[in-house]
């Protein structure tokens, strides 16, 4: 590093810039990659490593699907089936500062002082997307994928080369002030002196000689000038006003265009999103689903959940982050799929999933919602536990433990026999053996939908959920 | 100065058309196969069906068809019911196939009993029946085969038996059909008269609404009821 004294600009600065922004553009890259592959409706692997493009296994993969499902990682979510991935912009404004850290690296002490302002002060903005991002990846997902991680590391890295490119010229510029100011005790060389005194605002002296007047003479040949060690001091040039504006809008073109490019490819999505089957039976005449009615609930919808199997756990969990549970005048139809009660199994696929729907029916319309959001944040520990040696037996313990109220209701007859009209009702309306499953107002979300293409699905699906406004 | 700034122009324009070459080309590539279904083939899916039980054999499967088609269950027909003489014509059914089709369901069922020339259930009867009904689980349809003994003449038997089929389904009608608007498709009813195949006293070991008074001749004047496990 540099001393503080020194009025040569270090080239490190720009060095880590440039590498930040590499490595940001290829963590951005593979990010935006894994979600346009997905653009196919379908589920496909992800590369989810601190090395970009790198594969990862199922536990590695989850948090970064998490986030990739989130309604964070994209923007315009409702107007296209997926939204615009928010790496994809990473991707655009990586590339640039590469390319301007590569001209910043060659320019040296060349480059005009506006160049380091400006890498300072836009270095900054993948910093605070990033702190934004984290933010959200601590409170709202409770887990950190690797990819986004990368992408947090190079925008702190970027950020540190621009604070350091500014401290640099700040301390260049003072040295220069310093020169200036001690040109009566020291002496200034002329091109030092003439530069400040241009920079002061004088006029210089005028010719002494009219250049007419000046006789020809041979000018003899120039020998190479080695510079010295201490050569003289050259002030730092400015940069013409029209700079900042000029490469803000070279950052600005190379975020929008992969953007417009991206959506400008995008196939149209408007006949998949209805072709997913109907509910034959709105109703059920025997009254035995539960119903979950918000204030603000203004779209009829029916749910088929299991309370222990995981995507009906992260389903739920992405309806309500992205506030469209509450405007769903749910009818909630509970699918264990647990053959203790359920006959269209021959085993458990989630063991105890039958006595925790018992326990969610004995809830009634009022706590119902309580039980099932208990049931999918203890899932693991219900799942664990039914697959333990204390069986199911242990899941009634822990129901007990929470739920003390309800242990006569569950052992009820009529309990049973509402599980079994409510299993009966899946058996009228010849459904898939398989949850979650989301109805609106009678039209299926296909399961190709249920992930990052939610808000577009719901919002041609469910106009009236104005989904744009729900966040 | 001027060439570092060429170079990260053209470094930049390089990036720039790079990438966005490669996302453009990423999205018409997810397009064509959204648009020509060249995706990963899905795994198929189970439809939510009625239970199938082990008891649920060919042969045993035949002939529960044999008399529900004959019964007017399916097809929304207006027919209630059958009486031996449908059933052997219709559904060339005999003793074995009838013994064939109700044997297996001594846990499910039940058999309830009548007074000697009655066809009135009693409070023991009514419960029994209210019990099974409830315990319905997957099953999809609903039997009860009444009987008369061999007392009496044929169509005088073949009458109470088919009064005693009766009895049974105005008392589930009456309980549930407010719950259960699809009683009519569900429940199917045999009545049979003495010339038709007569129960042992062993199935006095089932679950009978007079369990101290039952008798090789007592086991006769009932109704056997089930719910029936199998899918068709």
């Amino acid at each position: 590093m540099s001393a503080p004294t020194s009025t040569k600009t270090p080239f490190w600065p720009s060095a880590l810039a440039l590498v930040a922004s590499i490595l940001g553009f290829s963590f951005a890259l593979s990010s935006t990659l894994d979600y346009t592959s997905h653009l196919d409706r379908q589920v496909h692997d992800i590369h989810c490593s601190f090395i970009p493009g790198l594969g990862a296994d199922a536990t590695q993969e989850g948090a970064c699907r998490a986030a990739m499902y989130s309604p964070y990682s994209a923007l315009f979510k409702d107007r296209y089936w997926g939204g615009i991935p928010i790496a994809l912009f990473a991707v655009g404004a990586f590339g640039f500062f590469a390319a301007f850290a590569l001209y910043m690296l060659l320019a040296r002490d060349r480059a005009p002082r506006r160049g380091q302002q400006f890498l300072f002060a836009v270095s900054l903005t993948p910093l605070a997307v990033s702190v934004l991002m984290f933010v959200i990846s601590l409170t709202k997902l409770g887990s950190f994928c690797k990819t986004c991680v990368g992408i947090y590391a190079s925008s702190a890295l970027l950020a540190i080369a621009g604070v350091f490119a500014l401290i640099y010229d700040l301390r260049r510029a003072k040295a220069a002030l310093a020169i200036f100011h001690a040109k009566d005790k020291l002496p200034v060389p002329p091109p030092v002196k003439a530069a400040v005194a241009m920079e002061a605002g004088e006029k210089g002296v005028p010719p002494t000689v009219v250049e007419s007047e000046i006789p020809a003479v041979e000018t003899p040949a120039k020998e190479p000038v080695k510079e010295p060690e201490d050569a003289p001091f050259t002030p730092p040039r400015t940069g013409g006003p029209a700079l900042i504006p000029a490469w803000l809008l070279g950052l600005a073109m190379f975020t929008a265009v992969p953007a417009w490019l991206y959506v400008s490819a995008m196939p149209s999505y408007a006949t998949y999103v209805t072709g997913c089957g109907k509910l034959e039976k709105l109703t059920d005449p025997t009254n035995s689903l539960l119903h979950i009615a918000p204030a603000g609930a203004r779209q009829q919808a029916t749910l088929f959940v299991d309370p222990l199997c995981p995507t009906c756990k992260g389903f739920h969990q992405r309806l309500v982050a992205e506030g469209i549970f509450d405007k769903l005048d749910t009818t909630l139809v509970l699918f264990p799929l647990d053959n203790e009660c359920n006959w269209m199994l021959d085993r458990p696929l989630h063991p105890g999933a039958c006595v925790v729907s018992k326990a969610v029916l004995c809830g009634g319309d009022q706590k119902a919602l309580a039980v099932l959001e208990w049931s999918y944040d203890n899932q693991e520990a219900l799942l664990a536990a039914a697959k333990g040696s204390g069986g199911v037996a242990q899941v009634r313990s822990m129901i007990r433990d929470k739920w003390p109220g309800f242990d006569a209701c569950i052992d009820s007859k009529e309990t049973k026999q509402r599980l079994d009209r409510t299993l009966r009702y899946i058996v009228a309306n010849q459904l898939p053996v398989s949850t979650p499953q989301l109805f609106l107002g009678g039209t299926r979300l296909c399961d190709e939908d249920s992930d990052i293409g939610l808000s577009y699905t719901l919002s041609k699906l469910a106009p009236q959920l104005e989904i744009s406004r729900s966040r | 100065m001027k060439a570092a700034g060429v170079v990260g122009l053209a470094a930049g324009c390089v990036i720039l058309a790079a990438s966005a070459i490669t996302v453009h080309g990423q999205v018409r590539g997810a397009a064509e196969r959204l648009k020509t279904g060249a995706t990963l083939e899905k795994p198929k899916v189970a439809i939510a069906n009625d239970a199938e039980a082990s008891y649920c054999t060919p042969a045993f499967k035949e002939v529960l068809a044999r008399v529900i088609h004959a019964c007017g269950l399916v097809g929304g027909d207006s027919r209630r019911g059958c009486q031996p003489a449908d059933v052997k014509t219709l559904a060339s059914i005999n003793d074995d196939d009838f013994n064939a089709l109700f044997a297996p369901l001594k846990s499910r069922g039940a058999v309830i009993m009548f007074d000697d020339g009655q066809d009135k259930l009693d409070d023991q009867a009514k419960q029994i029946i209210e019990d099974r009904w409830l315990d319905r689980r997957g099953a999809r349809y609903f039997f009860v085969v009444a009987r008369a003994s061999k007392s009496g003449g044929a169509d005088f038997n073949r009458t109470l038996s088919h009064k005693r089929a009766n009895s049974v389904l105005f008392d589930v009608s009456d309980k549930f059909k407010d719950k259960d608007p699809d009683i009519d498709k569900e429940v199917g009813l045999l009545w049979l008269g003495s010339e038709f195949a007569q129960l042992g006293k062993d199935y006095c070991d089932w679950n009978v609404s007079r369990p101290g008074k039952c008798s090789a001749e007592a086991i006769n004047r009932s109704a056997f009821i089930s719910w029936v496990d199998c899918q068709l």
